[in-house]
This record gives C-alpha cells, sequence and structure tokens, in this order.
C-alpha cells in the first residue's frame, strides 16, 4: 500500500482507537463485574482513570521509561495504521512486538525488583506468542495468497473455512496477548498478585497513561485480526469480522473470569505445543493441498 | 549460577492479609530462603491487663485480630473463669460454641477468598466473599455486630437466642451450604487451582511435628490433633468429634482440609441448635482472683490451637495474661516451606498457613 | 479435566441482580439489637458516674456539678458494659449505623434534679402542710424539667446556664 494510505491510517488509528479501546475496557470491567456479582464501575472509568493520571506527579526512579513508552505508543500506531489501511500483516505484527519490547524496556529501566521480574516474566510472554503470531500469518498468507490484509476482499470465502486450526490457535494465545487469566503474569489490573503490579509497578503520572492507552489499542488491534478472519468479498462483511471479534472478547471475559493464573513455565509449554500442533499441522495441510 | 536478587515482600503488599516482612533470596524466579521478619503491628496489648479490669479486658481481647475476635474472647474469659473457679451454665456454653463455630466458617470462607485471589482467580475470591457476607449478616442480627460481637463476659454471654432468631439462623445456613457446595467443587475440581497448589509448599508429618505446627497447616499432613476433640467447655456435649485430615500435606490439601472443616462446623451448629438447653446465659461473677493463683485454658481456634495463661494478684487487675496464638506455632513451618519454591508460589504458601500476624504480635 | 468448575456461578450472575446494595441509593434496615449509640435516660440518671468509671475507652464524662452526662461517640466500642454496670439501668443502645461527619462531636445530655422522695415521706409522717410542700417541689421540678428538656442537645452545644437556673430553683 502507499506511504500515503499507510500514514492516513496510523493517524486514523491512534484517534479512533483510543476511543474504542477506552469503550471496550470499561464494558470489559462491567462485564467482568457482575459475573462476580457486583455492580461495576462505570462505563468510561478508564477514562477517567487516564485523566487522572495524566494530571499526577511522575515519581519514576529514572526519566527514561517515560519517553520509552512514547516510542511504544508511536510502535502501536504504525502496527494498527499498517492493518487497519489493509497492508503488510507481517509488518503489522512485526511492529507490535516491538512496541512489547520497549514496554519491557521500559520495565527494566527501574531496576526495582518487582519491575524486573515482571519485565522477565513480560518476555517470556512474548517468547511464547510470537511463534503463533508468525505461523498465523503464514497461514493467512497461504490462504490467500498475499500478506496484504486488503486481500480478503477479493476472496470468495472467509479464510477461516482453510484457517481454523490456527484460528484456533490464534484465540488460545490471544488471552496471553490481551493480558488474561490463566495468562496474565506479568501485570493484571489487579495488583494482588506477588509481583505488587509486575511490569508497571515503578510507572507513574503520565507513563502509566501512556501504557494504558497502549492497552486499549492493543486490544482494537488483536480483535481486529481476530475479526479479518471472517471477513471476505466487500466492505460489507466487516459487519459479521466485528460481530465475530466481539464474540471473542466476550469469549475472553469468561475464560479471564474462571481460570486461576498459571506460571510460566506451563504457559510457555502449552502455548508452544498448541503453535506447533494447530499453526504447525494447518499450515502443512495448505501446504500440501 | 545466576544472580541472587533480594526481593522484600511486604509489609505492605496487596495479597499479605497482615503485615509480615519476608526478605526473599531470589535466584531466577527460584527463592533460595526466607528472612521473616514481624514487629510492625505490636501494640502491646498484654500490657493493658495492668490497666483494665478483668472485666474489660475482655473487650480488649476481642479486638487483638478481627477475624478470631470472638475466639479471643471466648478463650480469656474462660481461662478467668478456670482462675475463678466459676461454673458457666450449660446454656451460655452451648452458644459460646455455635457462634464459635459460626466464627470457623466465617474465618474459613474468608480464607478461601484470599486463597483464590492469591493464585489470580479473582471471581472466585468475589464469590466467597459473597457467601461471607450471609455468616456475616447472621452475626449482625444475633449479636448486634458483624466482627466485633461483644457478646461474652467472664460467667457467660450477655446475649440470647431466641426462635425467631434460631429459624432465622436455620434458614441462612441451609441456603449457604447450598451454595457453598457448589462453590467448593471450583476450589477442588478446578484443572488450574490443581495446577497451582498440588504439589507446592509440601511438608512431611515427621517435620510438622517437630517444628511445632498446629491447626488445619498441621491437620493437613497427616497428625490427627485439634483441641475440640480433648472435649473441654461446650464441646464436651458433641456426640463425636473427628478432626479432619489429608496426607499431601501440600497447598491442595490444606484447602481441602479447611473446606470440610466448614461443613463440620455447619453440622456442628446444627447439632447443637437442635439440642440447646433451657437456662441462664451467664452467672454473677463477684471478687477478684486470689493471689498467686494461676490457670490455663485451650481453644482451637480456626488457625489451630491457642493458648491462654492467667494469673491473678488479689485485685480485680490480673498480674499476667499470656496468649499464645497459633500463627506464632506456624511461623517456622513458613519458613520452612518457602525454601526452594517458586517466586510465584509465594503468597500461596504464606496464605496458606491463614496468617494473622496481628494475633501473633498483638 | 476440570474447566470452567466455577462456570454456573459465574454465568449466573452475569444473568442476575449483583448483590451489591448500592449505598446510598438503597439503604439497609438496621436489624434489632444491632450496635449503635449509647442513650441515657435522663429522667433516671443519678449521675453516679458508675459507667464513666467501667468505660474501657474512656468515652463516657459525667459532671455531678454541671449535672451532664457526656458520651464521645467516636470513642465508644459499642461494648455495653456500661449498660451492665449501670445501677439503675438507665442506658440503653439503639441500633444505629454511624454517619460519616466532618468534625467529632460529643454528645451531651442534661439531667436534670429529681424530687426526692426521702424528703416527702418524712413530711407526711409528720403531717405539716406535707401537701403544699410537696406540690411546691413538684411545680419546682417540672418548671426545672421543661427548661431543659427543650435544650436536650442530640450533639448540640450544652446549655449549661439553663440547668444552672433550673437547678437552683
Amino acid at each position: 500500500m502507499s506511504l500515503i494510505q499507510t500514514l492516513l491510517g496510523t493517524v486514523l488509528f491512534a484517534v479512533l482507537a483510543p476511543v474504542v479501546g477506552c469503550l471496550l475496557a470499561g464494558a470489559d470491567r462491567i462485564v467482568s463485574a457482575r459475573m462476580q456479582g457486583r455492580v461495576g464501575p462505570p462505563l468510561l472509568q478508564p477514562y477517567y482513570d487516564v485523566r487522572k493520571l495524566l494530571g499526577k506527579e511522575d515519581v519514576s526512579v529514572s526519566g527514561v521509561d517515560g519517553l520509552y513508552m512514547t516510542c511504544a505508543l508511536v510502535f502501536t500506531a504504525f502496527s494498527g495504521g499498517f492493518f487497519f489501511s489493509g497492508g503488510n500483516l507481517l509488518m503489522s505484527a512485526f511492529l507490535i512486538t516491538m512496541a512489547a519490547l520497549f514496554f519491557i524496556i521500559a520495565a527494566y529501566s527501574s531496576r526495582s525488583p518487582f519491575a524486573e521480574i515482571g519485565a522477565g516474566r513480560e518476555s517470556l510472554q512474548v517468547m511464547a506468542y510470537e511463534p503463533m503470531v508468525i505461523l498465523m500469518a503464514v497461514a493467512f498468507y497461504l490462504a490467500t495468497g498475499t500478506f496484504q490484509v486488503a486481500g480478503v476482499f477479493d476472496l470468495r470465502h472467509p479464510i477461516v473455512c482453510t484457517t481454523w486450526l490456527a484460528f484456533i490457535g490464534f484465540l488460545f494465545i490471544l488471552t496471553i496477548k490481551l493480558r488474561k487469566s490463566p495468562f496474565d503474569l506479568s501485570s493484571s489490573h489487579h495488583a494482588h498478585q506477588e509481583l505488587v503490579k509486575g511490569v508497571t509497578t515503578e510507572m507513574s503520572g503520565r507513563t502509566l497513561a501512556k501504557v494504558e492507552v497502549m492497552h486499549w489499542c492493543e486490544t482494537v488491534l488483536f480483535l481486529g485480526w481476530t475479526g479479518m478472519f471472517f471477513v471476505w468479498g466487500g466492505p460489507a462483511t466487516l459487519i459479521v469480522g466485528v460481530v465475530f471479534a466481539l464474540l471473542a472478547w466476550f469469549l475472553e471475559i469468561l475464560i479471564d473470569n474462571n481460570f486461576a493464573r498459571v506460571k510460566w513455565q506451563a504457559m510457555l509449554k502449552s502455548a508452544w505445543i498448541v503453535a506447533l500442533v494447530c499453526g504447525g499441522v494447518n499450515i502443512a495441510v495448505l501446504m500440501l493441498l | 549460577m545466576g544472580k541472587q536478587t533480594i526481593i522484600p515482600f511486604g509489609p505492605q503488599h496487596p495479597v499479605l492479609p497482615e503485615p509480615i516482612h519476608l526478605d526473599l533470596v531470589v535466584e531466577d524466579e527460584t527463592v533460595i530462603e526466607a528472612v521473616p521478619q514481624i514487629g510492625f503491628i505490636h501494640r502491646g496489648l498484654e500490657r493493658l491487663v495492668q490497666t483494665k479490669d478483668y472485666n474489660q479486658f475482655v473487650y480488649v481481647a476481642e479486638r487483638i485480630c478481627g477475624i478470631c475476635a470472638f475466639g479471643h474472647s471466648m478463650g480469656y474469659a474462660e481461662t478467668v473463669e478456670n482462675l475463678m473457679g466459676v461454673e458457666v451454665p450449660t446454656r451460655a456454653q452451648y452458644l459460646r460454641v455455635i457462634w464459635h463455630e459460626m466464627s470457623r466458617v466465617h474465618s474459613h470462607t474468608l480464607w478461601l477468598g484470599l486463597a483464590a485471589d492469591a493464585f489470580g482467580f479473582e471471581s472466585l475470591f468475589m464469590h466467597a466473599w459473597r457467601l461471607r457476607e450471609k455468616i456475616l449478616d447472621v452475626f449482625e442480627r444475633t449479636t448486634g455486630g458483624r466482627v466485633i460481637f461483644s457478646v461474652v463476659k467472664v460467667g457467660g454471654v450477655t446475649r440470647d437466642l431466641d426462635d425467631q432468631q434460631i429459624d432465622y439462623m436455620k434458614s441462612v445456613f441451609a441456603d449457604f451450604r447450598a451454595e457453598y457446595t457448589k462453590l467448593i467443587r471450583a476450589f477442588l475440581d478446578d484443572s488450574s487451582v490443581k495446577n497451582r497448589t498440588v504439589g507446592v509448599g509440601t511438608i512431611s508429618r515427621a517435620d510438622a511435628v517437630n517444628l511445632g505446627m498446629v491447626g488445619p497447616f498441621l491437620r493437613a499432613s497427616g497428625e490427627p490433633y485439634d483441641v475440640r476433640m480433648l472435649g473441654s467447655n461446650g464441646y464436651g456435649e458433641l456426640e463425636h468429634f473427628e478432626p479432619i485430615t489429608d496426607d499431601q500435606g501440600d497447598c491442595y490439601a490444606r484447602i481441602r482440609v479447611r473446606c470440610e472443616e466448614v461443613l463440620q462446623a455447619l453440622d456442628i451448629i446444627d447439632e447443637m441448635l437442635a439440642k440447646l438447653p433451657a437456662g441462664d446465659i451467664a452467672v454473677k461473677v463477684k471478687g477478684a482472683p486470689k493471689a498467686g493463683s494461676e490457670a490455663c485454658n485451650l481453644v482451637e481456634q480456626p488457625r489451630g490451637e491457642c493458648y491462654y495463661y492467667a494469673k491473678g494478684n488479689g485485685t480485680k487487675y490480673l498480674d499476667r495474661m499470656r496468649m499464645r496464638t497459633p500463627t506464632s506455632q506456624n511461623l517456622a513451618g513458613m519458613a520452612a516451606t518457602l525454601k526452594g519454591c517458586d517466586v510465584a508460589d509465594v503468597n500461596m504458601i504464606v496464605l496458606t498457613i491463614d496468617p494473622c500476624i496481628s494475633c501473633t504480635e498483638r | 479435566m476440570g474447566f470452567f468448575k466455577l462456570g454456573s456461578m459465574t454465568m449466573g450472575s452475569l444473568f442476575k441482580e449483583p448483590s451489591t446494595l448500592r449505598y446510598p441509593f438503597e439503604t439497609k434496615e438496621p436489624p434489632a439489637g444491632l450496635k449503635g449509640r449509647i442513650v441515657n435516660d435522663k429522667d433516671s440518671c443519678i449521675l453516679c458516674g458508675a459507667c464513666m468509671r467501667a468505660c474501657t475507652t474512656g468515652a463516657i464524662a459525667v459532671d455531678r456539678k454541671g449535672r451532664t452526662w457526656s458520651i464521645n461517640p467516636y470513642r465508644c466500642v459499642q461494648c455495653g458494659y456500661c449498660i451492665t454496670v449501670c445501677p439503675k439501668k438507665c442506658l440503653s443502645m439503639n441500633p444505629h449505623y454511624s454517619e460519616a461527619a466532618r468534625e467529632k462531636k460529643i454528645r451531651i445530655v442534661n439531667v436534670p434534679e429529681h424530687p426526692k422522695p426521702a424528703r416527702a415521706k418524712a413530711d407526711a409522717a409528720k403531717g405539716v402542710d406535707a401537701g403544699a410542700k410537696a406540690g411546691e417541689e413538684a411545680a419546682a421540678a417540672k418548671a426545672g424539667q421543661k427548661a431543659t428538656a427543650v435544650k436536650d442537645a442530640e450533639g448540640a452545644e450544652t446549655n449549661g446556664a439553663a440547668g444552672k437556673d433550673a437547678a437552683e430553683n
């Protein structure tokens, strides 16, 4: 796709994705609360939280984590821009991983024991889900013949029909990417775990606000990847994609509320087995057919 | 050889229910050693016996801890009754047992919620505490308070249960038991819970006895010791009492022991309510403990065996009141189980001793 | 394989009413017997001070000269020991959920003078103008009671002057 289109997509993503992500995050908290027998916060609570964080004093140990988080946000915006403007899927996947790496470095920069162990776990998480993401992109290529996301509009049927096994594998690691139980090892929205707040322990004020916004944008992006499996033919089927993306989002909340957190050994092992089996078998089948 | 870091765990940590400090010497997510420090919540309550007379001190003893509140007031009152040779009416003994077992149900349900939170299962935590609210409502109706009751006094109890309250209690317990049985299936059968608790923090029976552990922490390693089986005071009226044990000695075993103790406590309450005798609820206690008199008492609190010792000096102020709480015995066991575990298991292990540091440090 | 063992509770709660009480829009009726605030029946109080000595936290203060009985509700721990030791049984605990406040106010109760029953009996025995004297005292006592009844403080300032007037009557 042309540079102009990508840049336009990036800017639009940077403006719209936080809004959509904020609403999704708010709805997530309300649905989770209802599942637990509670009332839940107002829908715009994540927005109020970010607004409060932006007004707070930054008490980080080294001022560098703010800079790293800005880079992470920029890379996330580009990743979303590439994807939603119909560009290269593999590029989008690599850019979002780059953003995750900046997040990890921001955590390491504070040299606090909790943040270090949290960052170590976050690195393990990235190691766990990357194979499946790459295999998913490869499966996409084999199903559509191109790495360009806009290629789905030229298909006669959604790619999930031929890549359903890889899709199942992708759903498995979506739990890791969206930081939901059983795989919310490095940081979750509840500080009750062993690492105080894990990766974001030493982040405060504007840096933490950037982390929140990055999570919102990531959620929108990954749900976009999920919906991509269900789009074909013309733009009218985008509705189908959105519906399935929301169904996947609800499924993730259900899983989050019904599983305990596992240790990193179990996460790594299960994610790689799933990548090997689901991704590998699907790709092998697609290549042989 | 990896690099060793020291992680300061506590005293302020969101997963800890009480302030305890552990210096965890960690190498690549494995704990080499844990060095505990306590003393953050020492209030010097035992010294207050010198300024509050033996009647007023019941209210101080209650406030040593929020969860073991009734256990401490009952234990203290029984000790002073032993000291002065007071015979408590049977109805009061039954009422004390009923409230104490309700305290045990409350404490274990609260603990189950905290344990679920420790291994990251927030919705199980919320549901366990939602059930706990039902027990707190019963406490509010029958004693007037949710956590601190002030119904025990030296010589008996201050409130009685009438038939309306007993019917209310029976209906609430029936509801509670139905939902609770569903809840513990999630604790005991769920694979992700088992993944976090089976084989974690194992301690053998011999080690448990040598380290002086008490309570469900001990019984989960296979040693069948429970003060209630000695049948003192109201517990002597029970027809039959069998301590619940498990032989695996890991976190899963401790969860199982506590889950079943709740059901056992509900059975005890039903039995006691059914045969509640008529009579007085208190006797008037006059005078003061004789000089040089001593008495001791054992109570099975939700966390284990608690030992009380009182010494009188002829005035209405006691000379000495000493409470040896269960958690102070279990801290050694906790430090032993923490060696060699994962960092992710630390909070699970700390929580399985059901730490009540407020009681330990008074 | 045990998965979704909590599923019935989670999905069930999603479609049921949440169990939260939406305070302050909804309030809970305090059950009878709830511990709350200590009230003193001023007509039977004899200002002996037993409750002040018994109070575990020192929340009660009794002033015999000023004829006031006051309690600091923020020190009171609702133990109920004062109720047990009161010889006239004039103290009781009302069910009450304490609400938040911006400042700690001490609640003061003015205890009026009571007609002394011993003197009336002695006059009757003497048989001298007993009716008139008793009537006089009863009237004075009633006037005193009326004056202070209006000013019975429920979190307001004391009215020592009026109380003193009634005492002098």
